[in-house]
């Protein structure tokens, strides 16, 4: 390499390096900022910490943690809060990179719109309705206690619910859950949905074994095997109402 | 510039370089398709490691190091130097974030290109345009006619001269910018 291509080169990359310090949002950061954070575009440090990273404390020197959901960095009262209420007082650790990044570059590997349940605290995550408001329909305005009965904290859908402890769908029973939930009442069931089953059918064969009680199906039939059958004879269902 | 010096040497060498581009395309189409488009983010360290490695044959050509056959560490050079660029433009990807890594990849291009001009063009068209001059001289053409016959070929020699001469430089460029991208991810990365 001649003399003067060494000095061309050496000056070039000086500029460079002049330009990277002048412009390290251009020239070293992983793509734009979110608006909120457009003044620190210049200021890395104001985030990040040598060789280690973003730094929660850092975060939580302008988003105190105790305000997140409820007031913006000025003091203000969040206007328009992305979430119906504030949650991150409940969080058992303050790691905010953990749910939240920022440079349109970095933001391309999140996750989008996953929110991790266990970083919850105990007690709060148990509350489900703390912070989610029950569906409205008959089937979940029944049910009291904790939705983790039936849904887990990773998703909603689908729900765990065991249709065979109440009474097990074979393939005689495959239909489809307005048959016998008639209008999606999930409280209430009839089992006269069916051809099979009417009501003069099922008095006479009942009658005839001496069954005075039978309008609660499933409390004997747990499924369509008819030798399949269980005690309770006599007995009125007192959890569901029968049709 | 004959037919057979663009069949001979221009084509492969394109062929090549195409084949590093269509490459890259493929691999950054697959690893969005698979939805596995993080590999393509770590794939620079492999590709950087591939690139680092090969240059064991620049120091034993330079007699740095005396252990190696040369031809051998040359085709090792070769080699590890395509695959290692290919990782790295996977790793680019089509994502403009930051000015400097995408000088250090466009540096690494020009570096890549230079080297295959080296390797598959310069040697054998110096001795196609010193076998057309010889031929021409047998048929008892002066030497201004010999030189306005293969002027086209001598044209084009000149400008792969011009590219063999980049490489060096070029790559010290490349390693300059590459160094301060991977410094600047040491700076900011999240390592805690």
């Amino acid at each position: 390499m001649s003399r003067t291509l060494k000095i061309i080169l050496t000056l070039n990359l000086l500029v460079l390096a002049v330009l990277t310090f002048a412009y390290p949002h251009l020239m070293v950061g992983p793509g734009k900022l979110i608006p909120g954070h457009k003044q620190l575009d210049t200021d890395c440090f104001a985030c990040h910490v040598a060789f280690t990273g973003v730094a929660s404390p850092k975060c939580a020197s302008c988003h105190k943690p105790a305000d997140i959901g409820r007031l913006t960095v000025s003091g203000a009262p969040v206007a328009k809060p992305l979430t119906s209420v504030a949650f991150h007082q409940e969080l058992i650790s303050q790691d905010c990179v953990a749910c939240h990044s920022d440079h349109a570059g970095v933001k391309r590997y999140h996750f989008k719109g996953f929110f991790d349940h266990s970083l919850l605290k105990k007690q709060t995550s148990e509350r489900c309705q703390a912070c989610h408001k029950a569906p409205a329909d008959a089937l979940h305005q029944q049910i009291t206690g904790n939705c983790s009965q039936c849904h887990t904290q990773q998703k909603w859908t689908p729900a765990n619910f065991a249709h065979d402890n109440y009474f097990a769908l074979d393939r005689d029973h495959s239909a489809t859950c307005v048959t016998c939930h008639v209008g999606n009442d999930y409280s209430r069931y009839t089992c006269y949905g069916c051809h099979e089953h009417t009501q003069t059918n099922i008095r006479r064969e009942h009658v005839e074994e001496g069954i005075r009680q039978f309008n609660n199906c499933v409390e004997c039939h747990r499924s369509g095997n008819k030798h399949d059958i269980k005690g309770g004879e006599g007995r009125h269902g007192e959890d569901r109402e029968h049709d | 510039m004959k037919s057979s010096l663009w069949r001979e040497h221009v084509l492969p060498f394109t062929l090549l370089l195409g084949l590093l581009a269509a490459a890259t395309l493929a691999g950054d189409y697959l690893l969005h398709r698979l939805n596995l488009v993080w590999v393509g983010r770590y794939m620079g360290i492999p590709g950087t490691l591939l690139i680092i490695g090969s240059l064991y044959y620049s120091a034993r050509k330079r007699k740095w190091v005396s252990r190696g056959d040369p031809k051998s560490l040359l085709t090792m050079h070769e080699f590890g130097t395509w695959l290692g660029s290919l990782m790295v433009l996977i790793h680019a990807g089509v994502h403009f974030n930051a000015i400097l890594p995408w000088l250090a990849t466009v540096a690494m291009g020009v570096n890549v290109v230079s080297g295959m001009v080296g390797k598959m063009l310069l040697g054998q068209s110096r001795a196609h345009v010193q076998g057309e001059r010889e031929r021409f001289q047998l048929r008892g053409l002066s030497k201004t006619e010999v030189e306005q016959a293969v002027f086209w070929d001598a044209v084009a020699l000149g400008a792969m001269t011009q590219w063999r001469k980049v490489h060096i430089p070029i790559f010290v460029v490349f390693a300059v910018l590459a160094l301060g991208h991977i410094l600047s991810i040491f700076l900011f990365w999240g390592w805690a």
